[in-house]
């Protein structure tokens, strides 16, 4: 009847704390309110990323109970890694996997945010294949 | 744990305090003494236990003293052996909280300073450990107990052991006493005693201030003292620990080593006693017994004193070390034993050197009758004891040489072992362990549990402490705690508190600099709830599309083909269009509101509609007429041979002609007597015929046939009347002509109704068709023989309405307008004697079949009669008048002025015409007169008025004469007299289109036209009619149609024939101003 959902989420910072930080803190705000352009949290670029690795990982997935947490853990894992590479420069990025049975239930699968919409996004992918789904969404928080 | 990393070894021995909580926790595990800890340990001791086994020796000396017998000495040497073993073992009861206390008060002073928090939990820590060390103590019995020997003595001594318990505060005084005692009774070199009892001195003072301390809350002298140089290194500490890996590495290290020192602590405590024992057993057995008292009193001392040196150097000498070590870290191998083993080995090496030629024999022996009762009482002990011999040795007294000898070799076992195997010594307390008796392993057992439960408490904390700050947090702490907090060195346990106290305020610090930031960058930044992303939305599958999913592919596959993809077909469609016809009509005609070619019988299917029967009728019989007309203009094209003649008949004065249709059966061979002309209706026109010449029909052969004719259905008569006596004149009703007025010769006035019913009248059949023969309506024949005429009727005339105006309201008993309109008029009749009769005409109003009793002369069902109205006998006023000798004179007509109907003029056959009026009034031309004076038998046969209404009227005489009278004068505007040649005129007509025009007929004949606009000489126009005599004409026409005007001359022939002549345009057509030029002239006339 109901299609377990193995969800893992990795959490990771593209970049720790700076250590200027330490110093700064005192005597000035040296506060980066807002992400270099072209280090912009970019949804589709993030989008095309998930997706490829999507496309890879899953192209003839077949779903077993037992594999998907591990997968689901692998993917988030990789994805933040590849994530982490593509130089979003003060990012904190929040990959969550979801993968599900397909077997003709019906899913709604909703996410909010509570954050600075200047700065910060998302993006999401889904992979559907015969045997299985598989929700990838990514959230780019600024470390200011 | 590495908590206790970076502590140096030479603050252990300082202040030789037990160790932390978490050193003990794993002491089992990495319990190994490193030759290092065990000398550190070992000089820690010394200040300690010295002082006890001098205490113990003075006692003994005491004794020996006492006694001084050798044979004795044995067993009481023994006992006061076992006094001190007593009295130690209460003065290591104490000495050991003694110690820790100020430790722990020095540990709470700097606490105190760094974090005061922490206190509770240190104190805490130092119960643990006092705890511990009970155990230890508990521990190390049962190893004592382990040797057989031992366990007897212990029996033996326990009940000693209360009674000496009693002696531990008075112990010093004795000490004094023996002191002195000792430097009276055996004297050795004076140096080396005042150099023995300075650090006695400071021993017993230190001791005492601990118990002091103990006290009074610890504030001793040297407090500071020792704070001050602890605090130093401390100081040198926190800098060499910013080599954080290889920090930890030592921190490990020493913590073990100090780990282990405490474990050894005691046992030394407690062996180095037996061992002292032991030593002086040996001692006495191989020195002589004088030489033992001696060497009892002085070799503590010595030791005391050289230890306390020892103390002292190595302490410097360790802080080199420490600073020697900070550099030497450096090096791979990086462990802080190094230099000290190394020198350590060359203290062996040296001693090893001078000692190895008198080490001999001895050794093996000693070390079987001395260690073997102990096997397992660890190397340490040994490597201990053999320290102190060494640091005794190296400091230069030669004399104990022979006395350690035995003990280098269990060293240097002990310190290869020290070196490498850290788990030997694990196994060796399991060992240990097991070896003892059930209850007491229980005992343990029950409290390493206790001790178990304590740490992890205490890890849970610290465990939770740093998940408090963070993970990040925790990490830097594991990676900053080796430097910021004091190295985690078993020796005390204020560096872990420290550390935690640093770590926790480092990480409050951190969360309020956090917090600042977090404040800070929030009023930059406002953060807001974004939309509910949808991520995915997956629609339930129906079932069918499930079952299609899983099944419905299977065997099946789909194709696509497509052929013939070039084949264009072009084509274009025009269908003809059909038509059909359909009509509709409001309101709808009886059930048949719509129809069409598809509903064609709905036509026929129509009821009878309703018919408004009157108005039907009037409607039939206006549309008949209109339709006859139509049907008889048709019929003159097509019959050439019916009217041939009247194609040839046209005269020369008019443009066509057409020909009334008398060959009718019944108008056979009867001439026309007259003709007359309706006034309202100009089409209207009535022929008389006279009897017929030849018999036709016996009903209508003695009758008079009247034919009322439309002239534009000359086809047939509209009417035909029949009258029984000859009619001599006829005119119509004045507007309407409905009625037909006639005189009959019998002098009786006839009236035809033409609007009655056929039904009342006459129906014949005469040859094809049925005629209505209608008789007269109204006869006044036979009545009113008063006032009838009685000689023949000349003329009759109607009085117009217009005339009567005033008096129409008296005389209407009409109903309607119509009838009034049509009926409201006179008819005067006038005949050959003068009698003028007036008339009125009655319509009653109701019809009686049956006829009248009342009204004579009316026709049954008929509605029209005539009243008499008045008579105006012209007779007897002409003969008054004028014609006084001529008899009676003969009128012949009678004319009414259009505009002044009571005036009337009377044509007279004496020429004159006579002017009257109905009331008798004087008129002022009473007389009109013809040009030529006096009388002549001149007959005025036709009077005419102008129907234009100028007031002038035209008279044709008998003798050829026209003349033109004005109404006011007597006397004609102009006459002509041989315009016709002397032929009488019989027939005179103005025209009715032009008002200039007239015409006039002959006897012979002949017809003139005249134009007086265009000559008033004569007529501009004459015709003469034959072969067909002209009998009668009439003037019919109207001017009222713009180009529809017309004149048209009616002319009944001799053989019966009646044609209708239409003038030419020039007579006919009316000019412009023709009235006007007709007054000029009429004035220029005068």
């Amino acid at each position: 009847m109901t299609s377990s959902t193995p969800a893992s989420f990795t959490t990771g910072t593209a970049d720790g704390l700076p250590e200027t930080e330490k110093n700064a803190g005192e005597s000035e705000n040296t506060y980066i309110l807002r992400p270099i352009f072209q280090q912009r949290f970019r949804p589709s670029v993030v989008k095309e990323c998930i997706h490829a690795v999507l496309k890879e990982e899953l192209a003839n997935a077949e779903y077993s109970p037992e594999e998907m947490p591990q997968l689901t853990k692998r993917l988030s894992e990789t994805i933040k890694d590849k994530l982490k590479e593509m130089g979003f420069d003060r990012y904190k990025m929040v990959v969550q996997v979801v993968i599900g049975e397909q077997r003709g239930e019906g899913v709604f699968m909703a996410a909010r945010c509570f954050w600075d919409a200047d700065t910060d996004n998302y993006t999401y992918d889904v992979f559907m294949n015969d045997s299985l789904f598989c929700v990838v969404a990514a959230f780019g928080c600024f470390y200011y | 744990m590495v908590c206790c990393g970076k502590r140096k070894v030479t603050q252990e021995e300082i202040f030789c305090s037990p160790c932390l909580p978490k050193g003990w926790q794993r002491r089992t595990k990495d319990d190994t003494w490193k030759a290092d800890d065990l000398r550190k340990h070992l000089l820690a001791a010394q200040s300690g236990i010295p002082k006890e086994d001098k205490k113990h020796r003075e006692k003994k000396l005491h004794k020996e003293s006492e006694m001084d017998l050798p044979e004795n000495k044995e067993p009481k040497h023994r006992d006061p052996d076992r006094d001190t073993k007593y009295r130690e073992r209460p003065g290591e009861r104490d000495s050991h909280p003694s110690r820790d206390n100020p430790h722990g008060d020095r540990d709470r002073e700097k606490q105190r300073e760094r974090k005061k928090d922490s206190r509770d939990r240190d104190k805490e820590r130092h119960k643990e450990k006092s705890r511990e060390q009970d155990t230890e103590k508990s521990h190390s019995k049962g190893k004592d107990r382990g040797d057989k020997d031992r366990d007897r003595r212990a029996r033996r001594e326990e009940p000693r052991q209360m009674a000496a318990h009693h002696n531990l505060l008075g112990r010093q005084p004795p000490d004094r006493a023996e002191r002195r005692m000792g430097a009276v009774s055996k004297v050795r070199t004076e140096e080396k005693e005042r150099r023995d009892e300075d650090p006695e001195r400071g021993d017993e003072e230190r001791a005492r201030r601990y118990r002091e301390r103990k006290l009074q809350y610890g504030d001793s002298k040297d407090n500071p003292l020792k704070y001050w140089l602890y605090n130093e290194e401390g100081e040198k500490r926190h800098r060499k620990q910013k080599e954080p890996d290889r920090e930890r590495k030592h921190g490990e290290k020493s913590s073990t080593r100090e780990r282990r020192e405490k474990y050894p602590k005691e046992k030394t405590n407690s062996f180095s006693d037996k061992e002292g024992e032991e030593r002086h057993k040996e001692k006495r057995h191989k020195e002589g017994f004088h030489f033992d008292e001696q060497r009892r009193q002085s070799d503590p001392d010595r030791r005391e004193r050289l230890s306390r040196d020892d103390l002292e150097k190595r302490e410097s000498k360790s802080s080199e070390h420490r600073r020697r070590g900070a550099s030497s870290r450096r090096d791979p191998t990086g462990s802080r034993e190094g230099p000290c083993a190394l020198w350590y080995a060359e203290n062996l090496v040296r001693n090893n050197g001078r000692d190895k030629d008198s080490r001999g024999k001895h050794s093996r022996e000693e070390g079987a009758s001395v260690w073997k009762l102990a096997p397992k009482h660890g190397r340490e002990e040994t490597a201990e004891v053999e320290k102190e011999d060494f640091d005794s040795e190296s400091a230069g007294a030669d004399e104990y040489t022979a006395c350690f000898e035995d003990d280098f070799e269990d060293y240097e076992d002990d310190f290869e072992v020290c070196d490498g195997d850290d788990s030997s010594e694990e196994l060796e307390a399991r060992e240990k362990i097991e070896e003892l008796p059930l209850a007491r392993k229980k005992e343990i057992q029950e409290v390493q549990q206790a001790i178990n439960a304590e740490n992890e408490r205490v890890s849970e904390l610290s465990c939770r402490l740093a998940q408090k700050q963070g993970p990040p947090e925790g990490e830097r702490d594991s990676k900053t705690g080796a430097h910021g907090s004091p190295p985690r060195t078993p020796v005390c346990g204020i560096f872990v508190d420290f550390a935690t106290a640093s770590r926790r305020e480092k990480s409050r610090t951190q969360a309020l600099k956090q917090k600042m930031r977090s404040t800070r960058l929030l009023r930059l930044l406002d953060l807001d709830f974004s939309f509910t992303f949808s991520l995915l939305d997956l629609p339930p599958v129906n079932e069918y599309d499930m079952y299609i999913r899983n099944f419905g592919k299977k065997n099946t596959k789909q194709a696509y083909v497509q052929y013939n993809e070039d084949a264009v077909d072009r084509d274009i469609q025009t269908e003809e269009t059909e038509t059909r016809g359909v009509w509709t009509q409001h309101p709808a005609e009886g059930a048949a509101a719509s129809g069409g070619s598809g509903s064609g019988e709905l036509c026929d299917v129509a009821t009878a509609p309703k018919v408004d029967t009157p108005r039907l009728s009037s409607f039939l019989r206006a549309a008949c007429q209109v339709i006859a007309v139509l049907l008889e203009e048709d019929r003159l094209g097509p019959e050439p041979g019916w009217s041939p003649g009247t194609q040839d008949g046209t005269l020369p004065v008019s443009d066509r002609s057409s020909q009334l249709n008398t060959r009718l059966p019944f108008l056979q061979n009867r001439t026309v007597l007259c003709l007359c002309a309706s006034r309202g209706q100009r089409q209207m026109v009535v022929s008389v015929h006279g009897l017929p010449g030849a018999p036709f029909a016996p009903a209508l052969d003695d009758r008079y046939v009247l034919c009322v004719w439309d002239i534009w259905q000359p086809s047939g008569p509209q009417k035909v009347l029949i009258c029984e006596s000859k009619v001599t004149c006829c005119c119509f009703s004045p507007f309407k002509a409905f009625l037909l007025f006639a005189g009959t010769v019998h002098g009786s006035v006839v009236v035809w109704d033409l609007r009655e019913d056929s039904g009342i009248h006459r129906y014949v059949k005469l040859g094809d068709c049925f005629w209505t023969l209608r008789t007269a309506t109204f006869s006044t024949d036979g009545i009113l023989t008063s006032v009838n005429h009685c000689s023949p009727v000349q003329a009759v005339e109607p009085v117009s309405t217009s005339v009567y105006k005033k008096q129409s309201f008296v005389l209407s008993p009409f109903s309607t307008q119509e009838e009034m309109s049509g009926l409201s008029f006179h008819v005067a009749s006038l005949d050959e004697s003068g009698v003028l009769n007036v008339w009125v005409v009655v319509e009653l109003p109701k019809a009686d079949i049956a006829g009248s009793v009342s009204d004579l002369g009316l026709i049954p069902g008929g509605r029209v009669k005539l009243v008499h109205s008045a008579v105006v006998r012209l007779s007897d006023r002409l003969s008054h008048t004028c014609f006084e000798f001529w008899g009676a004179t003969q009128t012949l007509n009678v004319k009414f002025l259009p505009s002044d109907p009571s005036h009337f003029i009377v044509g007279t056959d004496v020429g004159l015409i006579s002017h009257g009026t109905r009331q008798d009034l004087k008129v002022s031309p009473k007389l009109y007169k013809p040009q030529q004076p006096g009388m002549r038998p001149v007959k005025v046969n036709v009077i005419d008025f102008s129907p234009f209404g100028e007031p002038v009227f035209l008279a044709g005489c008998s003798d050829g004469s026209l003349r033109l009278h004005q109404l006011t004068s007597e006397r004609p505007l102009l006459q002509w007299d041989g315009s016709t040649d002397g032929h009488a005129v019989i027939g005179l007509h103005w025209s009715l289109t032009r008002p200039a025009v007239f015409l006039a007929q002959d006897d012979t004949s002949c017809i003139y036209v005249w134009d007086l606009l265009e000559s008033d000489l004569g007529p501009v126009a004459k015709q003469r009619i034959s072969p067909d005599r002209l009998v009668a004409m009439t003037v019919v026409g109207e001017a009222e149609k713009a180009n529809g005007s017309f004149l048209a001359l009616v002319l009944a022939r001799a053989s019966g024939h009646v044609d209708v002549q239409y003038l030419k345009r020039t007579w006919a057509a009316p000019v412009a101003d023709e009235l006007r030029k007709l007054q000029l002239l009429l004035r220029e006339a005068l």
